[in-house]
């Protein structure tokens, strides 16, 4: 039996649920720009640039949303270092423990891959630079910095299932992997989102980011499905109540059901749409923000 | 040597003095009250309060680090009543969910076997809260970390029992060594059920690694508002890991099939002709 006598942490949805949000995107949007570098080459070269644009300047603000939500905002630091011995430290048990040095290696990783990007765009003109970032093969940087996004992407999910709340510990193991489902498809919409405004969302390239996109967001939907089966009547908060209007229409409906109709017929039946591309994208985004958010404060 | 206490609540007539020697030992002062408007009433009312006169507080908080719960209950026809109490506090186990989720290594374990947090080193993060699976660590809104029963660190480690067991006016809380305080326990069991209360029973011995501060009860532990089976959270990490493992993989599959160059099935069909060969 499920213990009901369990406290909530009063995280605040502006802060944690939105960080949950943002850090998806950043870590979405890196991981799906290192795989398309890594198995694209040189025809994905646009989509991972801006992929790892976007992880870089969104992953920035982080921090600011952590921190803001501590009791004690000016510790923060204690994090990696050990207060009382100023030796570095990490729990192996604790997700949030270790996430944040994951964030930290992560930052590292979007600031040398946007480096790169200004280097290789010739916008940064420096030959020392130009010659450490050359020091890695790409292939290899890209690995590794596709599974350090996965990681960021989805220990948030598993901050979730790894505590007392009904809800959250009912829905253990799924939501590590629909937060990675989200935040590849919250990360391949941005992209497409920055490719509309630019102009460049035609072609082969794009076409196959949104078709991973599509494969992403099946993903998710499935792993929706898995979730309300595990969690069973626990999974009550998040479909019953005002955050389940928010969860069905706005993250279901709107946010994976309306995206995947537009990419398939680029029009919903009895609406008219007018950028069915930039709709969609814009469309994943808000459903993706709304899904920690119902997640988030539902098993609070 | 772990210390703890027993809680035989079979004795206990709540009386709340354990609730008041620890807020007197402890120096916690009242909780803050949280005024909000209340439909059909003219003034904003205290809703964190539940205005009932025997338990007004109803549940365990950074302020309150005892509370004794009042289970009062009928039978359909009103003809029979029990009426329970039962002083609950943190349980000091030994696979303890609020330290195994500490970040900052704030939450520590003493000498004795006790869980204490490290004010200065906790920065607030709040999830120790969610992780204890009895619902014990809040944060103060006063000093934005988070506080607990320390089972009286300070006291323990002069020689002293715990401020609650000393004020306990009938024996029901009982502080000291576990091994001995679980020896009396169980004397205390054999006797209950040989008066006839059959459904008496120890809880905290196998609980999140066993309890050092567990308790005696009538009735299923459910009835006291104590979790019948008890998961510590951290268990669950090794499943939960390895599936958001397995997603992350496939996802790259699906990225894979995604954004390959068709040239490079080609090429690796060639190799495979060739390595056939």
């Amino acid at each position: 039996m499920m213990n009901f006598e369990t406290h909530v942490p009063h995280w605040e949805w502006y802060y944690i649920a939105m960080y949950f949000y943002i850090g998806g995107v950043s870590a979405g949007a890196y991981s799906v720009a290192a795989l398309a570098e890594l198995f694209g080459g040189q025809k994905q070269r646009e989509v991972a640039r801006i992929g790892f644009t976007i992880a870089f300047w969104v992953v920035l603000a982080t921090p600011v949303l952590l921190i803001a939500d501590l009791g004690r905002p000016e510790r923060f630091w204690h994090l990696f270092i050990y207060s009382k011995d100023g030796v570095p430290y990490i729990n192996w048990q604790s997700p949030l423990s270790v996430g944040s040095w994951a964030l930290l290696v992560f930052g590292g990783f979007s600031l040398v891959s946007y480096l790169d990007v200004l280097v290789s765009e010739g916008r940064l003109k420096s030959e020392p630079l130009a010659k450490i970032l050359k020091l890695i093969p790409r292939k290899v940087y890209a690995i590794v910095g596709a599974a350090v996004g996965f990681f960021v992407a989805g220990y948030t999910g598993v901050i979730l299932n790894i505590t007392a709340r009904p809800l959250w510990a009912a829905s253990d193991p799924i939501l590590g992997s629909l937060f990675i489902a989200s935040g590849a498809s919250t990360g391949a919409a941005a992209i497409a989102l920055v490719m509309v405004r630019r102009h460049i969302a035609s072609g082969a390239a794009f076409e196959r980011l949104q078709y991973f996109d599509r494969v992403a967001m099946i993903f998710e939907l499935g792993l929706i499905v898995l979730m309300i089966i595990v969690a069973g009547r626990y999974a009550a908060p998040l479909l019953f109540t005002g955050y389940g209007f928010l969860f069905w229409v706005g993250t279901v409906l709107l946010g994976i059901l309306a995206p995947l109709q537009l990419h398939r017929s680029g029009r919903i039946p009895g609406v008219t749409v007018a950028d069915p591309v930039m709709v969609s994208a814009v469309l994943v985004l808000a459903g993706g923000a709304l899904l920690r958010i119902c997640l988030v404060q539902a098993g609070q | 040597m772990a210390k703890g206490m027993f809680v035989d609540t079979s004795i206990c007539t709540g009386c709340k003095a354990c609730q008041v020697a620890c807020k007197e030992w402890n120096e916690l002062p009242g909780e803050p009250a949280h005024f909000k408007k209340k439909s059909g009433v003219a003034y904003p009312v205290a809703v964190n309060f539940t205005g009932n006169s025997y338990d007004n507080t109803g549940a365990l908080s950074a302020t309150d680090w005892r509370h004794v719960r009042f289970i009062e209950q009928f039978n359909e026809s009103r003809t029979e009543e029990r009426w329970f109490f039962a002083s609950d506090s943190c349980k000091h186990c030994t696979d303890a969910g609020c330290m195994n989720a500490c970040p900052t290594k704030a939450i520590v374990r003493t000498d004795m076997g006790n869980v204490v947090i490290q004010d200065d080193v906790c920065i607030g993060c709040k999830y120790c809260i969610p992780s204890c699976p009895y619902g014990v660590i809040s944060l103060s809104e006063k000093t934005g970390t988070v506080h607990k029963c320390t089972l009286c660190n300070d006291r323990i480690h002069n020689g002293l029992g715990t401020a609650c067991a000393k004020a306990c006016p009938t024996g029901s809380i009982s502080f000291g060594e576990v091994s001995e305080l679980k020896a009396k326990a169980n004397a205390r069991l054999d006797q209950l059920k040989k008066l006839g209360f059959t459904k008496a029973n120890i809880y905290g011995y196998d609980e999140a690694g066993g309890l050092n501060v567990f308790y005696l009860f009538l009735d299923s532990p459910t009835v006291y508002g104590q979790p019948e089976k008890v998961v510590v959270p951290q268990k669950r990490l090794p499943l939960s890991s390895v599936a958001t493992i397995v997603t992350a993989v496939a996802i790259g599959l699906a990225a894979l099939i995604s954004f390959r160059e068709r040239g490079m099935k080609k090429e690796v069909e060639k190799k495979a002709n060739a390595k056939s060969k």
